[in-house]
This record gives C-alpha cells, sequence and structure tokens, in this order.
C-alpha cells in the first residue's frame, strides 16, 4: 500500500431534507412580515397622500412651506447611520469585534434625527401648519408622524441593543437580534427616502 | 426538471393563459369601469385623476410587497440548494497513514 492522499469517491445523498438549518432563519423571516405588513399601511398612507396632492392646489397659499434644507440634511444624518450598523452587524457575523460600537453611532443619529424632526415641527406648529388646519396639515403629520414613530421604535429598539452590546465584553453570543433590527433599520431609512421626495419636493 | 420548477412552471403558464383570455375575451367588460366611479366622478376632473392614480398605485402595491418578498425567500432557497450541492460534490481527500512498521518475525 502506498502512501499518499486518497480520492474517496462521490458519497450517496441524503433523501431526507437538511432540517437543522433552514434556508432562511426564523429571525429574518419573522422580520420580513412585520417589514411587509408595514410595508402595506404606509402604501395606504401614500395612497391618501396622492388622492389629496393630485386632486388640489399644492401646498395651500396661505399655509407655511415645508422645510426642505434642513431636512435634507436631517436625512444625510438618518442615511449615514446606515454604515456603522451595516459594520456592526458584519463584525458580529464574524466574530471579529470589528464595527463594535456602531450600534451606539446609529442609536444616536437616529436621535439626532428625531430631535431635529421634532424641532422643525415645533416651528411649523408656531407659523400655523397644524393637523387641524387644513388637508396639507393633516396629511403631512399623519404620513410623516407614522414614519417618525417607527424611526422611535427602532431607535429604542438601537439603545437596548447597544446596552447588551456594552454588557457582552467579548463580543456578541447570538446576533440575531441585531440582524433583525439591522433590516428594520434599513426599512425604516428606504422608507424615509420615498417619503422625503414626495412629500418635501414633490 | 425538479417537482418545485413544474409546478412554478405550471402555474406561470396558467397565470399567462388567465391573462391573455382575459384581455382576449372580454373587451367590453374592460370599457366598463367601476359602476361608482363612472357615477361619481365628473370626467377630466382633478379629483378624479388624483382617485385614478391611487387606485393604480394601491393596486399595484400588495403585489409588488409579496412580489418582492416571495423573490427573496425563492432566491435564497435556491442559494442553499447551489452552496448544498457544491458541498455535496466536493471531492474529500485525506492522507492515508503509513502502516506501522516492526521488526521483522524471524
Amino acid at each position: 500500500m502506498t502512501v499518499g492522499a486518497l480520492t474517496v469517491p462521490r458519497r450517496p445523498v441524503s433523501t431526507t431534507p437538511d432540517v437543522r438549518e433552514p434556508a432562511v432563519s426564523n429571525t429574518r423571516l419573522a422580520i420580513v412580515i412585520v417589514i411587509t405588513a408595514e410595508s402595506m399601511l404606509f402604501a395606504g398612507l401614500i395612497g391618501m397622500f396622492l388622492v389629496f396632492r393630485l386632486s388640489q392646489n399644492w401646498p395651500p397659499p396661505d399655509l407655511p412651506r415645508l422645510p426642505v434644507g434642513i431636512t435634507a440634511l436631517n436625512s444625510v444624518v438618518l442615511f449615514a447611520s446606515l454604515v456603522p450598523l451595516t459594520r456592526a452587524l458584519r463584525g458580529a457575523r464574524a466574530h471579529d469585534g470589528t464595527g463594535r460600537g456602531g450600534v451606539k453611532i446609529a442609536a444616536l443619529l437616529g436621535g439626532l434625527f428625531l430631535t431635529i424632526q421634532g424641532v422643525e415641527w415645533l416651528r411649523l406648529l408656531a407659523h400655523g401648519l397644524t393637523p387641524g388646519s387644513s388637508v396639507y396639515g393633516g396629511t403631512f403629520y399623519l404620513l410623516i408622524g407614522t414614519h417618525g414613530l417607527h424611526v422611535l421604535v427602532a431607535v429604542v429598539w438601537l439603545t437596548v441593543l447597544a446596552v447588551l452590546e456594552r454588557r457582552a465584553r467579548r463580543g456578541w453570543n447570538s446576533w440575531a437580534g441585531l440582524e433583525m433590527c439591522t433590516l428594520y433599520w434599513y426599512f425604516v431609512c428606504g422608507l424615509w427616502a420615498v417619503l422625503f421626495p414626495l412629500v418635501y419636493i414633490y | 426538471m425538479t417537482t418545485l420548477r413544474r409546478i412554478c412552471s405550471t402555474l406561470l403558464a396558467a397565470a399567462a393563459l388567465c391573462g391573455v383570455f382575459s384581455l382576449v375575451l372580454a373587451p367590453d367588460a374592460l370599457a366598463q369601469g367601476c359602476a361608482m366611479c363612472g357615477t361619481a366622478f365628473i370626467k377630466d376632473d382633478p379629483v378624479t385623476r388624483a382617485f385614478n392614480w391611487s387606485v393604480l398605485f394601491l393596486i399595484a402595491m400588495p403585489y409588488t410587497i409579496f412580489g418582492l418578498a416571495a423573490g427573496w425567500l425563492f432566491l435564497a432557497h435556491r442559494r442553499r440548494g447551489r452552496h448544498r450541492a457544491e458541498v455535496i460534490a466536493m471531492p474529500v481527500t485525506r492522507p492515508v497513514p503509513a502502516p506501522a512498521t516492526g521488526p521483522e518475525e524471524s
């Protein structure tokens, strides 16, 4: 018998499915279902907005204009939060500690976005654009307010994850929660990419 | 062809046939539109146009959203199946240990 490498022929393929690891994890499937349901909610709200936007003089001449410039800068803040969060998720998957602190940075940027939105809303309210002033105000606050509520939920989630990350000094034991939150944050940012041009610019 | 692929092909072909038949055989029905919309809205009115666009948007959204989700699931399963096939097809090589050599028996 010679010493060397031995090539083993192809082993028989099992006909029973591999149930140990599904193609799509349960956490991913769950958050995709949630995102799908939330997308349908926003589709209904956008449909409502389109009816009013396209049927009358928009914006009404006697009401204050929306702050496009400051909201555009605010949008940059929101989209910038995607980078540290994505790096944090990649670092958690690779177990190499890269992107540590990214969740905290994303939570801070999300909080900054909400703060600036809140300040702009207070200014608009002071100038007379209230939810009850007209259809213009009502649709604006409903659509942007619903998005803001989703951002608030995501920021709270990110804050909880940041606290958990700080406690787990040796890195993430399980990054399923981080993955779910990251997908939800992608949804929130993608939604803003649709809402900002539709409500503020168009 | 796998069973799943055969089922998908059959469903797609059935959907395409239904679409073709409904377009070819029902031109008069398509011209009528919705009775409520036909009586309630004035022709060439901005409100009518706004409702038209909104309804078109709302009709398209469920198919778009669920189609994207279903497409992502389909691609994830397909990628997983391809990865499994690659793992199974990989030849396994292992070194054969040298035979033990001891003192020759007299």
